[in-house]
Parts: structure tokens; C-alpha cells; sequence
């Protein structure tokens, strides 16, 4: 049996950060709560140990989807060790989940992370005191630069290799408590993964897993009785009574283990709030910051380079490659599946690699300064209004740059409707994966305004996505308060090194899709069009993909685009949104996005343009945000009402856009 | 005297947390706000939006319903 080393601890103090170190692998780090929303599991770099990721919890108790997932493993999993990731500079709130890891009676190991801002703030912890008051190795180490990361690695490996159960520090909790641990712990079965005396004390204290948990074994009542005659003998909730012994047992360990050479406040974190979070400049600036990315992304920088890219594409690629052709003696069909299918297909998306890398960039700098957190501050007032809170703006942001990402960071919220609201709106955040659409279109009819029009695309996405959530929240799914609380961090300086990978690790999903995907899609678009009905090397018109299209076609003909080329590239632009553009080039002969552009002119008007951009931004999830709805709403029912709302709302939306600018006379 | 009743920049202690939603009260144990704790209200979000309030170096925002809530000295 693999038994796995695991990694635990708060929210943000950089488990993440430690395990890519120890791993050497890449998952997502950010500052702000509820980063990482999964299990996520590595290899010990050269010592193949495999070791455990997980997401952030406050205490074994879940109040989330994420958190839950941290108690199931401890409950579930084999582990041979913990590493609890503490923050240095909270380590008064941090312990108390070290004591509850430490009851669990596994071995473990205290990473004592954050010590750099820990000093900062002029607080230094002695690791050599604190590990003998709490009875297991400390060792210091910054996640960020890897720094100790050694040291960890060996006590780690030291502490595998001795066996058997730890002697522990236990907390003495006073007579009733330890009587009714007692009595529980005699109750229990022998054979479950966990400790009992740690079963026992998180039944006591209320912990509604561990209860469920114990239910699957056992009769609960007796338990119930003990717990309720504990409470009686006490006076007092059992919750409170056994954080205060925690709490006494910390605070002694930290007045033992700490010098506080300086009380020094958080000062930058305060001077960039006192503007950030200003009454009433916070949103506006945060408005401001959207505009300056979308202008960067699509006018200032993002378009010369995309420019650059096509020219380079269309122009020497192009040559050289049919130069080779010709050399190796390719058939003609072979040329033209390359020429005319990949180069066309695959290279009409990657040429917006520049523009997309741009947009994660800037989600990548809001992630990781600390910002994040404050975004869902300032909009929680205003998404309150509409039955969400605060904290749902986080996957909607996330939800630029990808939607799947984004309906899984929806795990962080707290209640289950919110949760599904979340989700279901997160389709309408216009994902990366559009964005080679509307700089296509836009950059044809609206060459001028582009950053307006596609500023306006994705204000659009927003309003419906909220308005939608109004309707279910006063309708469907109503009955359920809505609450908010969440954690600020300070304000971290971000750098180079995570800016760039963090940004390379998202855009590297958009060039393998290009390479996989598109790649594969773009084949078989274009051997739809070589062969028909009627054989081979058909004209297009008399394609298989003209008669797929052509079925769409007329439906499609209210919102102004009623051709069989619009109808097949929206079917294709189910399995990615870019495959859209892929379709278009291949289905147009278009060797570079000038001739595109003059082809797209001659079937299209400005108005339909438009109509057809707002078309593609809400018809439907693609395919991997279909399957990820599914997983996580947990709901096949929520799932379809998901897309049938995508298809009547990008229905109805597109066809007042056209019709009504017929009226007048556009 | 209640959370919401300090100004932004004052200080004062939590003398009860009589918070009825659990999700929330438990949160906000759990990051620290405790009776006896020292609280300093940060900013005020317009419109009835949320507080934002440091505990032992912590920065919390909570809605403001759930700050009236909080009992203070
Ligand atoms: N200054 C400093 N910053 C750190 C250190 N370790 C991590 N960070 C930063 O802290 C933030 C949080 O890091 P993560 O690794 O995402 O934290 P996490 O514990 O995985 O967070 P969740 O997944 O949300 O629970 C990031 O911005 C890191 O760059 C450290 O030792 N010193
Ligand atoms: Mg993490």
C-alpha cells in the first residue's frame, strides 16, 4: 500500500508554494483563500515518496466543498506522515489546527513557513522551543524561495523510517471532557483509520463530518448521550470550553517559542488599502484596472503582435513549408491538407497566443499580489443585491481566462445554492477561448473601436451572467441565506518568476489545445469539406460539412448569419470556442487574417458581425465546462438547464441585436 | 455597543459573538475572532456593503449585518 505523505495547514500560508518545491512540479499558487480546491498528489523529488496536496482548512470541521476534501482524505486515505505548513506570522490561529493534526496521532512534522514576513513584522519564533512545547520537529523554511526546504526534506524522511505510533503531547481538557472521551472512545469500533481519542474529541466539539462519519459504523445514540451529559456537568458549550484549552495550551506555547523584538503593523498592506479599498474609489479602480487589461490585450499591445505572428504564419511559414512539400514529392492532397487544413486551421489561432498571454498575465498579477480578495470585497455589496455574494466574483474572474478553473474555484463558496448559482453563471464569463473570435470579427467591422466592442462583449457576458443568477435566486432556488466572510491577505510583492509560470502554465493550455484539439479538429473540418455526398475533392458547397451547416442554417437566418459556414462553425466551436475561427479559416481558404477578413466582409454586415460575436459568447459551455458543470453541480438536471439557458439566451439576445438594428437601419 | 458602531480607525474588544448564522460564526472563530480579542474597524464598504476589521494581525470582512451582531467595548 502507497501511503502518502500529506500536506496541511490554513488557508494561504503556502502549501502550495512548499509542494511544487518538493515536487517540482507546477500547481497554482495565489494569495488569497482557496487557491487549491483539490487533492493533488506528487512525487517527492529523488526520493520518490509521493506526497499530498491539499486544500486550506481552518479546522477539521468543513463549512465548504474544498475543506471537506482535506477531512475526507484524513478520514479515507492512508497516511504514513503530515507536514502542517504554519504561518509564522499567525501562529496563534495556525496551532490550533496543528493541535487537532497532532491529536489525529500520526506522525508530524511542523513546517514553519513565512518566517521572512514573520520578521517583517518583527516577530521571531525559536523553532527548537516550539518543537519541544508541542512534541513534534519544527523545521523553518520560505515556500516561496525554497529556502530550508532541505532541512524539511530530511526530517521527513527521518520520520518515515521510524515506526510505529508517536508519543504525543496530549491536552488536558479537565475531568468532564476527558471522562466523556473516555466513555466514547470505549464505544468506538477497532477497526477505523483514525485515532480514537482525536474521533472522540472532534465528535464532542461538534464536528458534523466525524458525526456522519460515525454514523456509517456504529449506533450514534449512546455517543449523543455521552456528549449531551458532558455539556450538562459543564455549563457550558463544548465547542467553546475545548477551544479555550487549545487556546491556553497555544498561547503558552508561543510565549515560550516567540521574541516579539518589535510590534510593527502591517504598514504597506494599510497605505494600499486606504486607496484600494476606499469607500469610494475601490470601484472605480477596479474598473479602471479591467480597462487598462482589456486595452492592453486587444488595442495597445496585444494586436501589433498578433499582427506580427499572422504575418510571419502566412508569409515565410507558409513558403517554407509547401518548399518542403514540393521536396519530399507530397501528393496534392497531402499539400493541401497541410496548406490549406492545419496551417490554416491551427495557425489561425495560434496567431492570438499574444493577446492571450496578455489577459493571463493580468489575471496572474491579480491573483498573486493579494488584490483578488479585496475584488469580492468591494463587489460583495452589489452581488448581495442579486442573490451571490462577494465571494463568487472570484471564479467569475478566474472565468476569463478559463471556465473550467473557474467552475471548480466555486468550491470556496459556503452554501450549497450560492455554490450552483456560481456555476451556472460562469459559462457566460468570456473565456480566452473566445477571444480569437472577437478579434477576428471586431477587427474586421469595427477596426476602430475593437477594444470598445470587445470591452462591451464581456460587460455583456457579466450582465446576463448576473441577471441570470437574479432570476434563479429569486425563483428556483430561493430558501437559503446568503453570507459572506473572508479572509484578507497582505499584500505581497509578486514575482518575476511565479508572475511568468503562473501565466505560461495557463497559456500553456491554450497552445496545447492548439497542438491537440484544433490540431485534430482542423483535419477533420477540412476533410468534411474535400469530400460530399458526391465523392471526392467536392466543390465546398457540396461538402459533408456544407449539408451538417446547412441543416443550422435556417435557423440561424433571424440573427443574421443564416449560411452553412456560420452553421458549421458554430457546431464545430462546441468541442473549443477557438475552433470556431479554425472552421472559418479552413472553410474560407484563408491563408492569413487579411483574406479571412476580406472573405468574412462578403458574409457579413457590421450589424450581423456584432450579432454573431454575442451569439458565440453565451450559445453554449464548451464541452470540457460541460463535463466539469457535471461533476461538480453533481446534477444532470443542472447541467441541461445550463446549457438550455445558453442556447435561448444567445437566441433571444442576438436576435433582438439584429433584428432591432434592422429596424434602425443599421 | 456594537461593531458597526465604531468608527473607521477605533479600536475596542469583542465582548460577544450573538451571530444565529453557524457558517458564519464558525468562520469567523475560526480566523480568530474570539471574545476578549482586540478589534480596529479598517474601512466601511457605501451603500450598507461590508466592513472590513484586522484581529491579531488579520484582516477579516464580514457583512454588516453580521458585524451588528458583534458586541464591543
Ligand atoms: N513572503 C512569503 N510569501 C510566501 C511564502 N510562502 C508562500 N508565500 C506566498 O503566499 C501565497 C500563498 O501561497 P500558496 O502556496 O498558494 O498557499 P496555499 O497554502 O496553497 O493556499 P490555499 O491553496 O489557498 O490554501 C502566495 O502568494 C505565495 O507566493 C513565504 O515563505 N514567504
Ligand atoms: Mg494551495
Amino acid at each position: 500500500m502507497s501511503s502518502y505523505i500529506a500536506l496541511f495547514g490554513n488557508p494561504n500560508t503556502g502549501k502550495t508554494s512548499l509542494f511544487n518545491n518538493l515536487t517540482g512540479s507546477y500547481e497554482y499558487v495565489g494569495n488569497w483563500s482557496g487557491v487549491t480546491v483539490e487533492k493533488k498528489v506528487g512525487i517527492l523529488r529523488q526520493h520518490g515518496v509521493p506526497i499530498v496536496d491539499l486544500p486550506g482548512i481552518y479546522s477539521l470541521q468543513p463549512l465548504s466543498r474544498d475543506e471537506g476534501v482535506a477531512t475526507d482524505f484524513l478520514l479515507t486515505e492512508p497516511c504514513s506522515a503530515i507536514v502542517n505548513i504554519v504561518d509564522a506570522s499567525q501562529l496563534r490561529r495556525n496551532l490550533h489546527l496543528t493541535v487537532q493534526l497532532l491529536e489525529f496521532g500520526k506522525p508530524l512534522i511542523v513546517a514553519l513557513n513565512m518566517v521572512d514576513v514573520a520578521e517583517k513584522r518583527g516577530v521571531k519564533v525559536d523553532a527548537e522551543k516550539l518543537s519541544r512545547c508541542i512534541g513534534a520537529p519544527v523545521v523553518p523554511v520560505i515556500a516561496r524561495t525554497g529556502k530550508g526546504t532541505k532541512e524539511l526534506v530530511r526530517a521527513i524522511l527521518s520520520l518515515s523510517e521510524q515506526s510505529g505510533e508517536r508519543e504525543h503531547v496530549a491536552i488536558d481538557y479537565g475531568q468532564d471532557v476527558e471522562a466523556a472521551v473516555q466513555k466514547i472512545s470505549e464505544q468506538l469500533p477497532d477497526d477505523l483509520l483514525a485515532s480514537k481519542r482525536w474521533l472522540a474529541l472532534q465528535f464532542l466539539e461538534g464536528n458534523e463530518r466525524i458525526h456522519a462519519y460515525l454514523q456509517t459504523y456504529m449506533d450514534i445514540a449512546p455517543l449523543v448521550a455521552v456528549r449531551d451529559e458532558a455539556q450538562q456537568a459543564l455549563g457550558r458549550p463544548l465547542a467553546e470550553h475545548i477551544y479555550d484549552a487549545r487556546d491556553k495550551w497555544i498561547v503558552h506555547a508561543i510565549e515560550t517559542s516567540t521574541v516579539i523584538f518589535q510590534q510593527k503593523p502591517l504598514t504597506l498592506t494599510e497605505k494600499i488599502d486606504a486607496v484600494v479599498t476606499n469607500k469610494y474609489l475601490g470601484l472605480p479602480i477596479f474598473l479602471t484596472f479591467m480597462y487598462i487589461m482589456f486595452m492592453l490585450t486587444f488595442d495597445w499591445l496585444g494586436s501589433p503582435l498578433a499582427d506580427l505572428l499572422d504575418q510571419f504564419f502566412s508569409g515565410p511559414l507558409t513558403e517554407w513549408l509547401s518548399k518542403l512539400l514540393t521536396l519530399v514529392g507530397a501528393s496534392p492532397f497531402i499539400q493541401a491538407l497541410v496548406l490549406d487544413g492545419i496551417v490554416s486551421g491551427v495557425g489561425g489561432v495560434l496567431v492570438f497566443v499574444p493577446q492571450i498571454f496578455i489577459l493571463f498575465f493580468f489575471i496572474s498579477l491579480l491573483e498573486d499580489s493579494g488584490y483578488m480578495a479585496r475584488v469580492a470585497m468591494v463587489m460583495d455589496r452589489f452581488m448581495e443585491a442579486i442573490g451571490l455574494n462577494g465571494k463568487a466574483f472570484i471564479p467569475m474572474i478566474i472565468g476569463f481566462g478559463c471556465n473550467v478553473p473557474g467552475v471548480m474555484a466555486a468550491r470556496t463558496i459556503e452554501q450549497p445554492k450560492e455554490r450552483l448559482l456560481t456555476i451556472l453563471l460562469l459559462p457566460f464569463m468570456s473565456c480566452s477561448a473566445r477571444l480569437p473570435v472577437y478579434a477576428l470579427f471586431a477587427g474586421t467591422f469595427f477596426a476602430k473601436n475593437q477594444a470598445i466592442v470587445v470591452f462591451s462583449l464581456y460587460v455583456l457576458g457579466i450582465v446576463v451572467a448576473l441577471g441570470l443568477a437574479k432570476l434563479f435566486s429569486s425563483t428556483l432556488l430561493k430558501n437559503e441565506s446568503s453570507i459572506f466572510v473572508i479572509e484578507l491577505p497582505p499584500y505581497r510583492m509578486p514575482q518575476a518568476l511565479t508572475l511568468w509560470r503562473s501565466t505560461w502554465d495557463k497559456g500553456k493550455g491554450f497552445v496545447r489545445k492548439a497542438g491537440t484539439f484544433i490540431f485534430g479538429g482542423s483535419v477533420a473540418i477540412w476533410l468534411l469539406t474535400y469530400v460530399g455526398p458526391k465523392g471526392i475533392g467536392v466543390s465546398m458547397d457540396d461538402s459533408f460539412l456544407a449539408v451538417i451547416g446547412g441543416v443550422l442554417a435556417p435557423i440561424l437566418a433571424p440573427l443574421g448569419f443564416g449560411t452553412w459556414q456560420a452553421g458549421a462553425s458554430l457546431i464545430t466551436g462546441f468541442l473549443a470556442k477557438e475552433v470556431v475561427v479554425s472552421t472559418m479559416n479552413i472553410i474560407y481558404h484563408a491563408k492569413d487574417m487579411d483574406l479571412l477578413q476580406g472573405a468574412i466582409t462578403q458574409h457579413f454586415t457590421p450589424l450581423s458581425a456584432l450579432s454573431f460575436m454575442v451569439f458565440v459568447l453565451l450559445y453554449i459551455p464548451c464541452l470540457a465546462t460541460v463535463a466539469t458543470i457535471r461533476k461538480e453541480a453533481g446534477s444532470r438536471k443542472w447541467t441541461l438547464i445550463s446549457i438550455g439557458c445558453a442556447l435561448t439566451i444567445a437566441y433571444t439576445i442576438s436576435f433582438l441585436i439584429y433584428e432591432g438594428g434592422k429596424l434602425f437601419g443599421y | 455597543m456594537v461593531l458597526t458602531d465604531l468608527r473607521q480607525g477605533q479600536k475596542a474588544v469583542i465582548t460577544n459573538l450573538a451571530i444565529t448564522n453557524e457558517v458564519v460564526k464558525q468562520r469567523l472563530l475560526h480566523m480568530g475572532m474570539h471574545e476578549g480579542e482586540k478589534v480596529c474597524v479598517k474601512c466601511v464598504m457605501p451603500f450598507g456593503g461590508p466592513v472590513m476589521v484586522e484581529v491579531d494581525g488579520q484582516y477579516i470582512c464580514l457583512r454588516r449585518k453580521e458585524a451588528a451582531c458583534i458586541g464591543v467595548r
